[in-house]
């Protein structure tokens, strides 16, 4: 896992602000030349001005950058409106000033020796692994011989098939109700994927309970894997410590996602 | 700008400009340097320390309420050597004055922390934070009662000549009473107030929300009854009075000052937008421009009633 690109903070305006599914949206927003240098898995922090409710910022990956004559000249973010600041931001419209903060947190691992990967994928945790899929392939790497595995509680929830397909890599589908792709857990295309084709790393993003399922498979495969971990955050910054989850099983200490993460090694994370 | 007169003297030590940050909001200040000129502030507090590192509590430690927040950190902090290792050097940097925030269990452990932060020549005061638990006494907060809370600060005033400020819980029946006698202890400042104690409950769960069970209640909700313990302490004590709670802008700092808050730490306010001390200290100026004031000492106390 990388470290730290200078973090940043300024009024970005917004480029587009677009329904994608019926209950999740894209949002582009303007950003400084230090998102050149922003890694995949790291994470911004949103606040609308002048908004005393909500409060606090909002944690949200970056989805994909926006590039213009190869200079990033803003960052797309893919949200699900879950509540109060979820909800305002959809009334955002291009134009609009919003307060942006990052790029944050470590990313994930990308190298030339990861010829094939697994990338997983829960409901939103998806937005982050197309920014890892366009850094991996910007870095040489082909993905033709990897799976992407998307699941969610429905259809509406596997977001970004198409950019998927793209990429030229194996995609499994699954849902909690089978309206779409196979019904049951993520977690059962990979394990069945895994044991024929050995990956190089497993990369994951979703709900905790999908992130345990895969780093036990990872673990108990003893393949190389990466999880990356949302959690309730105050700064941000390293600043409250309201962040901390579970332990490291080596130092025994809390972690605190937005210093220590978001991207964590499965095989030092305790449940 | 800031050619008026900024400076403000909060027992024993002079400060640029009236606008600290708050124990446990700014980290150990290098978390906002990326960010913000650490040498415009007018103080830094840092987390609080205890003698040996902390873990804290477990998780979930935060969660929003309505115009606030709770907390549950449980002063998780790296102890007072890992900080003079690892973070004063880099403090040390700056023209800005910092104040170490001291915890314990117990009154010994407080007095030893003064002890060891007497000898540190780059640390320009002591925030002593009386709103822990007395492992001696079951538990209950040493700042809930006034002997516990006055055995705390002659403990830390008998280790160390360096000014002390003595941080109150607003977690009583009667504030003033506290304060002077924190006062009479030989605090050379009181800043107030520490979070509110609180809860949330998730009722779906019907579980509490932190896994502390209980929190601390900070941001814009509890400015209101911040002001009104800043007011009522003010007019009761000698010492310069610090006032905390809900800053979140100017005119919320102002507020404090004509309240009779000498100087002002601002909180959670830092999470919301981390330049907020540094709009603070712009807002007051032009306030005082608009105004004709020439100095800060002409607002503050300066409230009519
Ligand atoms: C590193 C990181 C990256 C993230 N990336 C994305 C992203 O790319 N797209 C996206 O849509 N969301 C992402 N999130 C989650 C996003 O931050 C929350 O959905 C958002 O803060 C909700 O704000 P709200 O005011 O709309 O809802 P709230 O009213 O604050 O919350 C609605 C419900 O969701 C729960 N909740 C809120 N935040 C979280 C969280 N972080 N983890 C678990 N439960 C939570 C609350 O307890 C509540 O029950 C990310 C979070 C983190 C920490
Ligand atoms: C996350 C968090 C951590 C805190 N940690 C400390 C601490 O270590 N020591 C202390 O004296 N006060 C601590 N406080 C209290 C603040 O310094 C301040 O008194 C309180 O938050 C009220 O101010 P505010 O409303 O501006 O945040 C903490 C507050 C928060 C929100
Ligand atoms: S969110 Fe504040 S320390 Fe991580």
């Amino acid at each position: 896992m990388k470290s730290f690109a200078q973090k940043h903070q300024k009024i970005a305006k917004v480029i587009w602000n677009k329904p994608e599914s019926h209950a999740d949206f894209r949002i582009g927003l303007t950003c400084s030349s230090v998102y050149e240098n922003a890694l995949p898995g790291q994470f911004v922090t949103l606040h609308l001005p002048g908004n005393m409710t909500p409060l606090l910022r909002r944690p949200f990956s970056i989805h994909r950058l926006i590039k213009e004559n190869k200079h990033v000249i803003g960052i797309e973010i893919l949200y699900k409106v879950v509540g109060g600041f979820t909800e305002k931001l959809t009334r955002a419209i291009t134009g609009d000033p919003i307060d942006l903060l990052g790029p944050i947190g470590n990313g994930f691992t990308v190298s030339k020796k990861f010829k094939k990967i697994a990338l997983v994928g829960g409901g939103i945790g998806i937005a982050p692994l197309v920014f890892l899929a366009d850094a991996i392939t910007e870095n040489g790497v082909c993905l033709s011989d990897s799976i992407a595995c998307l699941g969610g509680r429905t259809s509406d929830d596997i977001l970004c098939k198409s950019v998927f397909k793209s990429f030229d890599l194996t995609i499994r589908t699954t849902t909690d109700d089978g309206s779409e792709g196979e019904q049951g857990l993520v977690t059962r295309p990979l394990e069945k994927w895994i044991t024929s084709h050995r990956p190089d790393m497993v990369y994951a993003c979703g709900p905790m309970p999908m992130l345990r399922a895969v780093a036990d498979i990872a673990n108990k495969n003893e393949l190389p894997c990466e999880i990356s971990i949302e959690t309730i955050m105050a700064c941000g910054l390293g600043a409250c410590l309201g962040c901390a989850v579970n332990k490291n099983k080596t130092t025994g200490k809390y972690q605190h996602v937005c210093i220590d993460g978001p991207v964590f090694d499965a095989k030092t994370h305790i449940f | 700008m800031r050619d008026r007169k900024f400076c403000v003297d909060i027992g024993g030590v002079d400060l640029k400009n009236p606008v600290m940050t708050a124990s446990g909001t700014f980290g150990y200040g290098r978390e906002f340097d990326e960010l913000i000129d650490l040498n415009q502030l007018g103080g830094i507090i840092v987390k609080g320390l205890s003698l040996l590192p902390s873990p804290g509590n477990p998780p979930p430690r935060i969660i929003e309420t309505p115009c606030g927040m709770l907390n549950a950190i449980g002063l998780e902090n790296i102890g007072i050597e890992a900080f003079v290792n690892e973070k004063l050097s880099f403090l040390k940097n700056f023209s800005t004055p910092i104040f170490i925030n001291i915890y314990g269990k117990t009154v010994d452990e407080y007095a030893d922390l003064a002890s060891r932060i007497d000898e540190l020549d780059d640390v320009a005061g002591l925030e002593v934070n009386i709103s822990c638990p007395n492992v001696k006494a079951g538990g209950i907060a040493f700042g809930v009662g006034c002997d516990a809370a006055a055995e705390v600060v002659e403990s830390v005033r008998k280790r160390t000549s360096k000014p002390l400020m003595v941080k109150l819980s607003p977690n009583v029946t009667d504030i003033v009473e506290i304060a002077k006698s924190v006062e009479g202890a030989g605090a050379d400042s009181i800043s107030l107030i520490n979070t509110i104690t609180g809860m949330m409950i998730d009722i779906a769960k019907r579980r509490p929300v932190l896994a502390n069970i209980t929190g601390g209640l900070s941001g814009p909700a509890i400015k209101p009854v911040a002001l009104r313990m800043v007011w009522q302490v003010a007019r009761e004590v000698k010492i310069p009075v610090i006032g905390i709670g809900g800053i979140m802008n100017a005119e919320d700092a102002i507020a404090f000052l004509i309240a009779g808050a000498t100087a002002v730490q601002v909180g959670t306010a830092n999470f919301v937008n981390p330049r907020a001390t540094i709009d603070i200290i712009e807002g007051i100026d032009s306030f005082m421009a608009k105004e004709n004031l020439d100095q800060v000492g002409d607002l503050i106390g300066s409230i009519r009633i």
